[in-house]
């Protein structure tokens, strides 16, 4: 009897310490810390202002989000590789000026209009990957460069105007849902889903990263670095034409000054998300968080009803906040990795 | 790994492609106005000393950067070239800094233009450039907006814009039936027009007892950003807001999609809502009973008066004292005036050309 107590106790205790371990593990994750400060940001907002949990608010700000995530993942694929794309929001408003002039000036269909404005955002991404790789020139000179040229094609184009003779059926992605969840959310989720698996299971995957983390070793291992640098600002121009199409299905026309302000979201969403500054690193989950982090700071500022010649001040003071989760995270990280002293 | 490199002379042979082509989209050297002290001398006259600049009259009409708004104002002058034979130098600059448009302007000045009609890219920091431009002998009209005073520039062809956001204000009140909450939806904070709106708001607010401001959102330079804070604020206060006001052209726009799309997915609340300027979203969403209404400001005559008055300055008048600000004027548009507006508005630049030496100039 005391035999099958202690056995027991035992049994709880062991139970008890495979739990925490396993808490400590997620906890030790480096996108742990903005997962945490989303769900703190979401208590805090949904017990200040009820009309917060509300499906009208819950809908656009996971729209919103999803957005954002395709956004960083055009930055994401870059930094990871070792390099940055500071030509991304005008890739993205090419994208969609390519699409608005399509659907609206020449009234061709939508399948037509996206797969040519899909191809303008590759052929943009080649356009960056083939300088840098041919001339070995660093990609913020590059990008820089052809920011400028993508923008002046966006004016040139448009001058100004926005498209707005969208067929309504392509606003279904944008504006749509399943069973409450925007397509928007759906759709990011299967391609973080994809780029997670790729990155952590597949060859060209762990070749990008690689490739990121150290350059001449990986090429020394065999890695056709030049190809895979190629590979990563063509796939961030596909991200970049993606995120501007998805905005033109929300919005219901194509606005010319899209992906104007997108440099700073690309790049917040991206790092805070755990993707390494200097390569190497990718976390898919740590995207999607970061994504709603950014997402929902913005919401519960005008939730809170916050002044508004100081929301930069707030925005900036809530964001230092969050990431600061990080540096507590790491700190807890490496007292449990410390070793116990020995016993005298 | 051995990497293959392009042989140099095709890179060179590349640069080269590259300058051609640049070259050859450049404007052709014919179209560019040869500068008066430039022109070939007379014969007989001493090679050494410089002829005397002729005084002609060439204007310059100057956008920071490539908007929908500058393209209405164009028309304006398109029809003061017609109405005159004048050919006017019409630049659109490549953003909104005034950097840009410093360098751009100067430029165009070395050239020999004398008349500049400019939307200030900085209502402040372009005064630096109007002071060097008048001291060279050019005369400058903002369009669209002022510059901060005191400034060099002669006058100022623009909207009332607090007058303009007090009648749009009137309006959604009026349409709200006297009473209920509003959102007011500001747009780049640091344009000093912002605060004149906003003040425009708040006075008409404070006259009826029944209407509060429940809400301010700003900081809105894309359409995307509008979409998304309107958006926010409309969820943070459904259950209350019966009215919401822009007094600039991208939170119109997003109000106008914002709105159309909570129609769309079943929103029962009646919302109002007034906005500015002719978007085709923003006419679309009166059209269509979304929104109540817009202010239609006058960009036609920003771009016509604008040069006739930089034509009377270049033959002699002056200003009258105290007369700088020149009124463009602005209609509120509504379902029931959506096809006429366009005439009634053409009327109020007749109408401010036929006083013009009257009211704003002297010999």
């Amino acid at each position: 009897m005391t035999n099958s107590r202690a056995d027991s106790d035992m049994q709880r205790r062991g139970a008890l310490n495979g739990v925490s371990t396993r808490m400590l593990n997620i906890f030790r994750r480096s996108d742990a810390s903005v997962v945490l400060a989303v769900v703190i940001l979401f208590a805090l907002f949904s017990l200040s202002n009820p009309s917060f949990l509300t499906p009208f608010n819950l809908f656009n700000i996971s729209r919103t989000a999803a957005l954002f995530v395709f956004i960083a993942l055009g930055q994401a694929i870059v930094i990871v590789a070792g390099g940055m794309n500071l030509s991304l929001g005008a890739i993205g408003g090419l994208t969609v000026v390519v699409a608005g002039w399509c659907m609206d000036t020449m009234g061709w269909s939508p399948w037509i209009s996206v797969s040519l404005a899909l191809l303008t955002g590759v052929l943009c991404g080649m356009f960056n990957g083939s300088i840098i790789v041919k001339s070995g020139l660093n990609s913020f000179v590059v990008t820089l460069a052809s920011l400028f040229i993508f923008t002046g094609l966006i004016q040139g184009i448009s001058q100004g105007f926005p498209y707005s003779n969208i067929p309504r059926e392509f606003t279904v992605l944008g504006r749509g849902d399943f069973m409450g969840m925007p397509y928007l959310l759906l759709l990011a989720l299967i391609v973080l889903a994809i780029m997670g698996y790729v990155f952590k299971f597949r060859v060209v995957g762990r070749c990008l990263l690689a490739t990121g983390g150290n350059l001449e070793a990986a090429r020394l291992s065999g890695i056709r670095t030049d190809h895979m640098i190629f590979l990563s600002h063509t796939l961030s121009g596909l991200f970049a034409a993606t995120a501007g199409l998805l905005w033109v299905s929300r919005m219901g026309s194509a606005q010319p000054s899209t992906g104007s302000d997108w440099l700073i979201i690309s790049f917040a969403v991206a790092i805070i998300g755990g993707t390494a500054l200097n390569g190497g690193a990718f976390s898919a989950t740590g995207i999607l968080a970061s994504a709603l982090l950014l997402t929902l700071i913005r919401n519960g500022l005008i939730m809170l009803n916050v002044n508004v010649y100081f929301e930069q001040t707030f925005l900036g003071i809530i964001v230092l906040l969050a990431v600061s989760i990080e540096s507590i995270r790491l700190a807890l990280s490496n007292r449990a990795l410390r070793p116990s002293p020995p016993a005298s | 790994m051995k990497q293959r490199r392009s042989p140099l002379s095709m890179r060179i042979a590349a640069l080269l492609a590259l300058a051609f082509i640049l070259t050859a989209c450049g404007s052709p050297a014919a179209t560019v106005p040869t500068p008066a002290s430039a022109q070939p001398e007379a014969s007989g006259s001493s090679p050494t000393v410089a002829a005397a600049p002729t005084r002609v009259f060439k204007p310059v009409w100057y956008a920071p950067a490539p908007h929908p708004y500058f393209e209405e104002v164009r028309k304006g002058v398109a029809a003061f070239e017609a109405d005159t034979g004048i050919k006017v130098e019409q630049q659109i600059g490549p953003d909104w800094t005034q950097g840009s448009q410093n360098q751009r302007m100067e430029a165009l000045a070395a050239q020999g233009f004398n008349a500049f009609a400019v939307y200030p890219a900085d209502a402040s920091g372009a005064n630096g450039l109007y002071e060097e431009l008048t001291a060279a002998g050019a005369h400058i009209i903002n369009f669209g907006t002022s510059t901060a005073q005191p400034t060099t520039a002669s006058f100022a062809v623009a909207t009332d814009v607090k007058a303009a956001a007090m009648r749009a204000t009137e309006e959604l009140i009026k349409a709200m039936g006297g009473k209920g909450n509003i959102i007011n939806v500001l747009e780049v904070l640091e344009d000093p027009n912002t605060a004149l709106r906003k003040q425009g708001i708040e006075e008409v607010v404070a006259r009826y007892p029944d209407v509060t401001i429940i809400q301010e959102v700003a900081g809105m330079t894309s359409v995307e950003t509008a979409v998304q804070k309107i958006s926010d604020a409309l969820s943070a206060n459904i259950d209350r807001v019966d009215g919401i006001i822009a007094t600039g052209y991208t939170p119109s726009v997003a109000i106008a999609q914002v709105l159309t799309e909570y129609r769309s997915r079943g929103g029962q609340r009646q919302i109002h809502a007034v906005g500015i300027d002719t978007d085709e979203a923003v006419m679309k969403a009166i059209a269509d009973g979304v929104m109540d209404g817009t202010i239609v400001q006058n960009p036609f005559g920003h771009g016509y008066l604008s040069l006739l008055l930089l034509k009377y300055l270049s033959e002699g008048y002056k200003p009258k004292a105290d007369a700088y600000f020149v009124n463009a004027g602005f209609i509120f548009v509504t379902k029931e005036n959506l096809d006429t507006y366009q005439q009634e508005i053409l009327k109020v630049t007749e109408q401010i050309k036929s006083e013009m030496l009257d009211k704003y100039l002297e010999r």
